[in-house]
């Protein structure tokens, strides 16, 4: 827009001082000449203008006119430019100081949060520290303790390895000791064996030779009797023949004088003759009788001489069972006295017992300070693990963290950059400004306006600048805020290792308790139970057993009840009534009478089922030995974990003594052989092992067994 | 049958009792009938628990089931009962091939204090109902069992229960090794029921 009213017109000082100081027509002062009355004195060398000079200053003035126009024009347009810039920035000012107040509203929002967690965190680190404060003197505690106890375990160790070598060396020297022992053992065994049998040998030759000899001194001895009886006989037929014998040589002396009888005499001697030479023979065998009656005298002390003897050698035989129990003893107590010697601290037997009670409890204490060291090892890795798990969660959050401090970074460098476009604006805007200003000097008045506008720009900027430098210092704040949060959270790490820690130990708790569980559902399932608390019943009338026992009972114990209920109501009755008592007693007696009967009877019933499966038992029992050849007794034991359980023990009738007894335990249907002093015997253990291990039969060991035994009594 | 009022489904100790003998009543005919103890021929179908079951006609089989019921409620009234334990065993040996195991655990405040409790009867039912299917199933993964069986019933009660006229104590029948398969409970809030079947390991199939 071209302004048409001129502008107002200057002093004339102020033309003069723009005639001395500008030349005309170049964007300076014009200075017009006018016809003035004034008359200037000092001589005017400036431009003279005619009219024509008039016009063309005017027409330059007007020139200039429109170029200051124009340029009013561009600076107008500009500064609408510049209007909308700043509307602009001002919209951008407006949208920044909403984002700055939702900023600030974050940022109080987040000052809340972080005084809540700064308080949290603060109490938690205070609750750290102290359980750390305390976690570290526990742990120097136990370092201490653990030093001391693996001293102690080193001494402990030191000391067993020193016990079990002295125990190996002991050990060796025993077993040398044994092993001499044994070859000196099986020497005098085979000595003893062969003595044995020597003596064995000898013995029952001696016997035998004893025995012969009885016999033969008994028949002797009855032979003697008879010899001499015969003797006696004979002696007394000596007699009568010497007697007849000298009446005969008397009668022959006689008879020489009376020849003729000579063949009567003749018969006579021959007769006497022959009774002679039998005579002779019987004093031939009377000498005889005597000769071995005397041998058999000399037999006899013999006999008795060899029993001397016999009972000489038994006598010396338990001598040397003696001696060589004592020489056993002796034996043992030398190598007890070497090894007394060798065992530290020992200087008589009574010491023994008391060192190995001492190695003992020391062998024990120190198993128990290294169960107790492995526990506690267990519990200070379970820490550790809860620790670690807590430092891995900590470690978590710490991720997390540093992730929001990138976002905040991130936001904090846009703010930058949002502060620094806004700075580099402002500054073209205070280089157009000034350009601006210098532009409009020369324009003059209408430029005022502008001015003040542009001034209040420059308020804007300022206070812009003012917010700008405001938001840094919130920036800066943020930062050492996400310092310390850093450090924060670092911390927290670590307690987050703590409770990883004992997560894992909780996890390997439940782990354990879930085995538990499981061994004890096994056992559930198995059928385990406690014996202090429970046990376990069956029906006795199983399906098997008699209906008709079963019934009678019943039918007993209804009766029984029924008698009761009868009996309990007559004596309320009885208590009851007076008068009607009389009548009814004979009743109520009659009634007691026949309950009573019948109780008897009852009674009676049962004693004789009792005897009738007493005496079928007792046959069942006979025919059962009778027939497989072993007396068996059954018996209800009890376990000493309390499982009752059926023993039987058999007897063979061919036993030759009543300690060869088998037993056997039968359990849910399972027999086995109970190990006693018989069937541990060499050979009813081999047979136990051939017949009953491996061939699993137990009715082929019974019957074998019955042979042998049936084999060993014919023969004896 | 439980005493309880139709409207709320209440359960006394008698009737909770009741339920779990007449439980195992039937339990132990599914099993017996299930396992070939006794004959096919021998029993008899009836409804119960929303399924067809098989109950006895042998007499000697029910008069023994129908005592032994009679002294379980007796006991669970008592909460002297612990465990009842159904076990086959070889009719020739003697050996125990099949151990049912019906675990107990009684709530002792209703036994000390008379309480009553709530339970749906419905909700019982369909309990005891998944218990009777996995009795019938069993046979998938049970041994087969050739030869001729016979069965017993023990009862594990507390140490100071009276024994019976008719009962006595026993050795428990256990077997060595067993496999075992956890089947369903059922639960009356008086008495809780678990059950557990183990068996002996099959040569086959150790093989």
């Amino acid at each position: 827009m071209i302004l048409r009213t001129p502008p107002p017109k200057r002093p004339r000082t102020e033309i003069k001082a723009a005639e001395e100081g500008y030349p005309v027509g170049s964007g300076r002062h014009l200075v017009i000449y006018e016809d003035s009355p004034v008359v200037h004195d000092q001589p005017s060398e400036h431009l003279l203008c005619t009219y024509q000079c008039r016009q063309m200053v005017k027409s330059e003035f007007f020139d200039a006119l429109s170029s200051a126009e124009k340029q009013a024009r561009d600076y107008q347009s500009k500064w609408e430019t510049l209007n909308d810039s700043f509307c602009k920035v001002e919209a951008e000012r407006n949208r920044f100081m909403e984002q700055f107040l939702y900023v600030e509203q974050e940022l109080a929002a987040a000052k809340g949060r972080e005084q809540a967690l700064q308080e949290q965190l603060l109490k938690e680190v205070n609750d750290s520290r102290e359980r750390f404060k305390k976690h570290i003197q526990s742990y120097k505690e136990v370092e201490i303790k653990l030093k001391d106890e693996v001293n102690l375990r080193k001494k402990a160790e030191s000391s067993a390895a020193s016990s079990e070598e002295k125990a190996n060396n002991l050990e060796g020297q025993l077993t040398r000791l044994s092993e001499s022992m044994k070859r000196e053992k099986h020497s005098f065994q085979v000595e003893l064996g062969q003595l044995k049998k020597d003596s064995k040998y000898s013995l029952s030759r001696k016997n035998a030779e004893l025995e012969k000899m009885e016999s033969i001194a008994i028949n002797a001895e009855k032979e003697l009797v008879l010899l001499n009886e015969n003797m006696e006989d004979l002696k007394k037929h000596l007699n009568e023949c010497l007697y007849q014998k000298g009446e005969a040589e008397k009668k022959l002396a006689t008879l020489t004088f009376q020849e003729p009888n000579s063949s009567d005499a003749s018969l006579l001697v021959k007769h006497l003759q022959e009774e002679l030479r039998n005579y002779e023979v019987e004093v031939q065998e009377a000498k005889k009788l005597k000769s071995s009656y005397e041998q058999i005298e000399l037999l006899r002390e013999k006999l008795l001489e060899e029993r001397s003897r016999r009972d000489r050698a038994e006598s010396e035989i338990s001598k040397l069972q003696e001696l060589q129990f004592s020489m056993n003893t002796l034996d043992e107590l030398s190598s007890w006295k070497t090894m007394m010697q060798n065992i530290p601290d020992v200087s008589s037997p009574d010491d023994v017992p008391a060192k190995f009670a001492s190695l003992q409890k020391e062998v024990l204490d120190s198993m128990m300070k290294l169960g107790e060291l492995n526990a506690r090892f267990k519990q200070m890795e379970v820490a550790l693990d809860g620790a670690q798990f807590s430092k891995q969660s900590a470690k978590a959050d710490a991720a997390l963290a540093r992730d929001k401090l990138k976002g905040m970074e991130e936001e904090v460098k846009q703010l930058q950059l949002m502060l620094s476009t806004i700075t580099d604006e402002r500054d073209r805007l205070k280089d157009l400004l000034e350009d601006s200003r210098s532009m409009k000097g020369d324009v003059g008045g209408s430029e005022i306006a502008d001015g003040k506008l542009l001034q209040e720009l420059q308020l804007s900027i300022a206070n812009k600048e003012c917010y700008i430098k405001e938001l840094e210092s919130t920036v800066q704040m943020k930062q050492e805020m996400n310092n310390r949060q850093q450090e924060e959270i670092t911390l927290l790490g670590e307690k987050l290792n703590d409770e990883a820690r004992r997560i894992r130990s909780l996890e390997r708790e439940s782990d354990r308790l879930r085995s538990e569980i499981s061994l004890l559902e096994s056992k559930l399932g198995h059928g385990d139970f406690s014996t202090e608390s429970t046990k376990v019943l069956r029906m006795v009338n199983t399906l098997a057993v008699d209906s008709e026992a079963k019934e009678t009972i019943e039918a007993l114990r209804s009766e029984l009840q029924k008698a009761k209920d009868k009996l309990k109501a007559v004596e309320e009755l009885n208590n009851q009534s007076g008068n009607t008592v009389k009548s009814v007693d004979s009743h109520i007696s009659e009634k007691l009478k026949q309950l009573k009967e019948q109780i008897a009877t009852l009674e009676k019933r049962e004693e004789r089922y009792k005897t009738v499966f007493a005496d079928r038992i007792s046959v069942f029992r006979r025919a059962c030995c009778e027939l497989f050849g072993y007396k068996i007794v059954m018996d209800e034991r009890q376990r000493p974990n309390g499982i009752p359980v059926t023993r039987f023990t058999l007897q063979s009738i061919y036993a030759q003594s009543d300690e060869e007894k088998l037993e056997f335990e039968y359990e849910s249907g399972n027999l086995s052989v109970v190990v006693n002093a018989y069937s541990s015997q060499p050979d009813i253990s081999q047979q136990v092992g051939i017949f009953i291990h491996k061939l699993n039969s137990i009715p082929a060991f019974t019957s074998n067994l019955t042979v042998e035994s049936f084999n060993r009594r014919t023969l004896s | 049958m439980a005493s309880k009022t139709v409207a709320k489904d209440i359960i006394t100790l008698r009737g909770s009792a009741a339920i779990v003998s007449e439980f195992f009543g039937y339990a132990a005919n599914s099993i017996l009938y299930n396992r070939g103890v006794y004959p096919e021929e021998s029993f008899a179908k009836v409804k119960k628990y929303g399924l067809p079951m098989l109950l006895t006609e042998d007499e000697d089989v029910k008069s023994f089931i129908a005592n032994l019921t009679s002294q379980l409620s007796e006991w669970l009234e008592a909460g002297k009962l612990q465990r009842v334990v159904l076990v086959i065993m070889s009719k020739s040996s003697g050996e125990v091939l099949e151990r049912w195991n019906f675990s107990i655990e009684t709530d002792g405040e209703v036994v000390e204090k008379g309480e009553s409790r709530e339970k749906s009867d419905k909700e019982i039912m369909r309990e005891i109902q998944a218990i009777m299917r996995q009795i019938v199933s069993s046979i998938t993964y049970l041994p087969c069992l050739d030869e001729p069986c016979v069965f017993d019933v023990l009862a594990y009660t507390d140490k100071d229960v009276a024994v019976p006229f008719t009962w006595m104590e026993s050795d428990p029948k256990l077997i060595a090794n067993p496999q075992m398969v956890k089947l369903h409970s059922f639960d009356t809030k008086i008495h809780k029921v678990d059950t557990l079947v183990s068996y002996k390991n099959d040569e086959w199939d150790d093989q």
